[in-house]
């Protein structure tokens, strides 16, 4: 029997995850007009809705399912070894995790998070600029707050209605900023993974005060909760998709004959296949551990989760390289699922912090150690 | 029915015991990569043995501690942790167990004792010239004469063959159809006529290996395990036994807490900062990679607890952890090769290298490039993990 991989989460909630990623997967790749494939990915947007995807990690006060980070893994293993290119990480969890810390109204706007109702898009400290325009910036002009600069590649759901911003150096704030707001111009876009994403430019507009959610110390810490969450089930989407991106790769190399005999009775293929299991597993094995030392700990443990996404970054990028070098000229093409599942696992290193943000983390929290002793 | 073992007191209880009664000299020689003997070795082992400890993955009848894995694996894990010696493996992991499973009462009671107490010392006759990873393969030829065999060929790679006692050997009785049938596993004591060691020189400048020439030794029949043309069997029983081996991740990560210590030291000071960024951000890399094996390590622990099998686990374990091991001791070798490596002595070239502090490091370095040969070489796992992939 050819490998199968075994899901860091499973149950029905993977099961079904997966189904509909394989079928929004599919319906996609058929699809070849952008308006037509913005449409397929609203209607699959909805149904998660409707499933009730959104709820998930909800407090049940706020009209959610009250769900915790098992109940989370689930889903976006399952949507990731399907490859659902829909922001189920941002929507499902890092909204939520943002959320959380607003002040009064915050359990209605959860509410409206879990219906699906509220499609929000999330900036975080760091968030990149294009390079020609300035980087976003808030800055206190005449007793009023104001913004400026370009965020690009901001990854956002159908249709956003909200802007949800974490930024200020001398106090930071959280806001949320309605997508029609004046003053804000947006270009959407489908990512080579599928996956939709925004430019925004914000021409010196002026903070309404109902946008600010919340203020000071507390919104930089919860901040920083969200983007490790993100970093942690961005890991988790993409060890799922890396096992099903070696199920598909063997299955490929034990069919496609060439020189009169199937690709998989080569050495050279059948060692390149063995390195990504080994890749693999090492990833898998951290990411497992990582995801019970978060479930079993009230806060999120960070040191672990930055060595996870480092390793994402490093055995990801491999096992995506070397799968498309196992399908040969087919691995250039995005006609199999399997390179585009390592297509996604390329990009999401770069969501929630990239190997050398973790790396830098984590050598600096090593320095201070170091003085300190 | 006993009572649950308390895991964390144990850990500690190994832990007390190995900081205040390993001596000082020998966790010294851990720590600074000096090459073990049986000289440090046996101290050690005869410590052990007086606390009770001589063998930790014997069962009790035979003078072992009974321990289940668990607690094995945190033996291992502390004793590095604490620059201790890794127990002598051949007689204790090896051939010790073998004739546990194996041997007649006569050879239990003569084997045993020596093993647990140290007093007397194994090595291991398996490879050859022509049969490396093709064990298989080999040649030396035992030839049956009244109660004894006369055993003929040579045996290479036998590490410490030099300071050893007895050598457990397998020899070619017969040939047939398959090569791995027509194997029998002798012990064979190195004092016996016929028996030549020479010391093979590695790369690293240490002397560990030889080559064993065995020119028509007589070995009793009585010094034979199990059956003749079996010695397959007890030579794969005794490499199964191993296949946690690779679970504790513990000496890979003490080998690198020691290295970004070096490297700190070797390159403190800010014209040196760049350099030392570098080679500390692949340390870092290697740190992320065991932190994963170390991972897999404790399922593989917690699968062998409940009677799980292993799978691949054992052989993912062997290819990543070796290689990391490799790539922490080039980032030592790049802190210190430029100021060491062109004072790295051949032996015979006079003076030792030891009169250049930390030239171990290179030789360490040059070392740990068997890490991925032995054991099962990185491509045999790798054809070992495709097979079972691929399904065939």
């Amino acid at each position: 029997m050819a490998f199968t991989a075994t899901p860091l989460v499973g149950g029905d909630a993977f099961d079904m995850a997966q189904r509909l990623g394989l079928e929004a997967d599919r319906a996609l790749a058929s699809l070849v007009d952008s308006a037509e494939q913005a449409a397929c990915l609203r209607r699959y947007w909805d149904s998660i809705a409707e499933l009730g995807w959104m709820a998930t990690a909800v407090p049940e006060e706020a009209g959610g399912a009250g769900g915790g980070l098992a109940d989370l893994a689930a889903l976006v293993a399952g949507a990731g070894r399907g490859g659902l290119p829909l922001p189920v990480t941002l929507a499902c969890a890092v909204v939520p995790a943002l959320l959380a810390g607003a002040g009064e109204g915050r359990n209605a706007l959860l509410a409206d998070v879990a219906t699906g109702r509220a499609r929000i898009c999330a900036i975080l400290p760091g968030a990149a600029s294009d390079g020609t325009g300035s980087a976003l910036k808030l800055a206190a002009s005449g007793g009023r707050l104001v913004l400026d600069g370009t965020v690009v590649g901001v990854e956002t759901p159908p249709d956003p209605t909200h802007l949800l911003i974490v930024c200020g150096e001398a106090e930071p704030v959280l806001l949320l900023i309605p997508a029609d707001a004046r003053g804000l111009a947006g270009g959407r876009y489908q990512r080579i993974d599928g996956h939709l994403a925004q430019d925004w430019t914000f021409g010196g507009m002026a903070v309404e005060p109902t946008w600010i959610l919340a203020r000071g110390e507390e919104v930089t810490r919860r901040a920083e909760e969200a983007r490790d969450l993100g970093a942690l089930l961005t890991c988790i989407e993409g060890v799922s998709a890396m096992g099903a991106i070696i199920e598909q790769t063997i299955d490929y190399l034990s069919n496609r004959v060439q020189f009169g005999v199937p690709l998989s009775s080569f050495q050279a293929l059948r060692h390149r296949v063995a390195e990504m299991y080994v890749e693999y597993e090492n990833l898998r094995g951290l990411v497992g551990q990582t995801l019970r030392a978060a479930s079993a700990s009230d806060c999120l443990p960070w040191r672990d989760i930055a060595f996870a996404k480092l390793r994402l970054g490093e055995a990801g990028r491999f096992v995506a390289q070397e799968a498309i070098q196992c399908h040969g000229g087919m691995g250039m093409t995005e006609a199999l699922p399997a390179i585009r599942l390592a297509r996604r696992v390329m990009m999401a290193e770069f969501e929630y912090g990239d190997r050398t943000f973790q790396a830098a983390r984590l050598l600096a929290e090593a320095r201070r150690c170091a003085e300190a002793a | 029915m006993a009572a649950p073992i308390d895991y964390d007191a144990f850990r500690r209880e190994v832990t007390e015991f190995a900081l205040t009664r390993c001596p000082p000299e020998i966790r010294a020689a851990v720590a600074t990569y000096r090459k073990l003997s049986r000289k440090i070795w046996y101290p050690w082992q005869k410590i052990l043995y007086e606390h009770g400890w001589g063998a930790p993955s014997w069962p009790k009848e035979y003078g072992g501690t009974g321990w289940d894995h668990r607690q094995r694996h945190i033996f291992d894990e502390v004793m590095a942790e604490c620059d201790c010696p890794p127990q002598y493996h051949h007689g204790l992991r090896h051939i010790g167990p073998v004739i546990i499973q194996f041997g007649t009462p006569e050879q239990k009671q003569r084997f045993l004792p020596g093993i647990l107490s140290g007093k007397d010392w194994w090595c291991q006759g398996y490879s050859e010239p022509n049969a490396g990873s093709d064990l298989a393969s080999l040649r030396t030829t035992a030839r049956r004469e009244g109660n004894e065999y006369i055993v003929e060929g040579q045996k290479t790679w036998t590490s410490h063959a030099h300071e050893s006692d007895w050598m457990y050997t397998l020899v070619r009785t017969s040939k047939e159809a398959k090569k791995q049938q027509g194997i029998t596993m002798l012990l064979i004591p190195l004092d016996s006529p016929g028996i030549t060691i020479r010391p093979i020189r590695t790369i690293d400048g240490w002397h560990h290996v030889n080559e064993v020439f065995l020119d028509h030794v007589r070995v009793p029949v009585a010094n034979r395990i199990g059956e003749e043309g079996q010695g397959w069997t007890y030579g794969k029983f005794l490499l199964e036994r191993e296949r946690l081996g690779g679970a504790n991740v513990a000496p890979a990560l003490k080998n690198l807490e020691r290295t970004r210590a070096l490297v700190a030291q070797e390159l403190a000071g800010e014209g040196n900062r760049l350099k030392r960024e570098m080679l500390e951000h692949r340390l870092l890399l290697a740190e992320a990679e065991l932190l994963g094996a170390r991972a897999l390590g404790r399922e593989a622990v917690a699968a062998v607890m409940e009677g799980k099998p292993l799978n691949l686990l054992p052989s993912v374990l062997k290819l990543s952890t070796s290689v990391t091991h490799q790539h922490i001791a080039e980032v030592a070798l790049d802190a210190v090769g430029g100021r060491l490596a062109p004072r790295f002595r051949r032996v015979d070239a006079g003076g030792p290298n030891a009169e250049a502090p930390g030239i171990e490091w290179v030789q360490n370095y040059m070392y740990m490039r068997v890490r991925t040969i032995y054991g099962g070489s990185s491509e045999v796992q790798k054809n070992v993990i495709a097979k079972q992939l691929f399904g065939a």
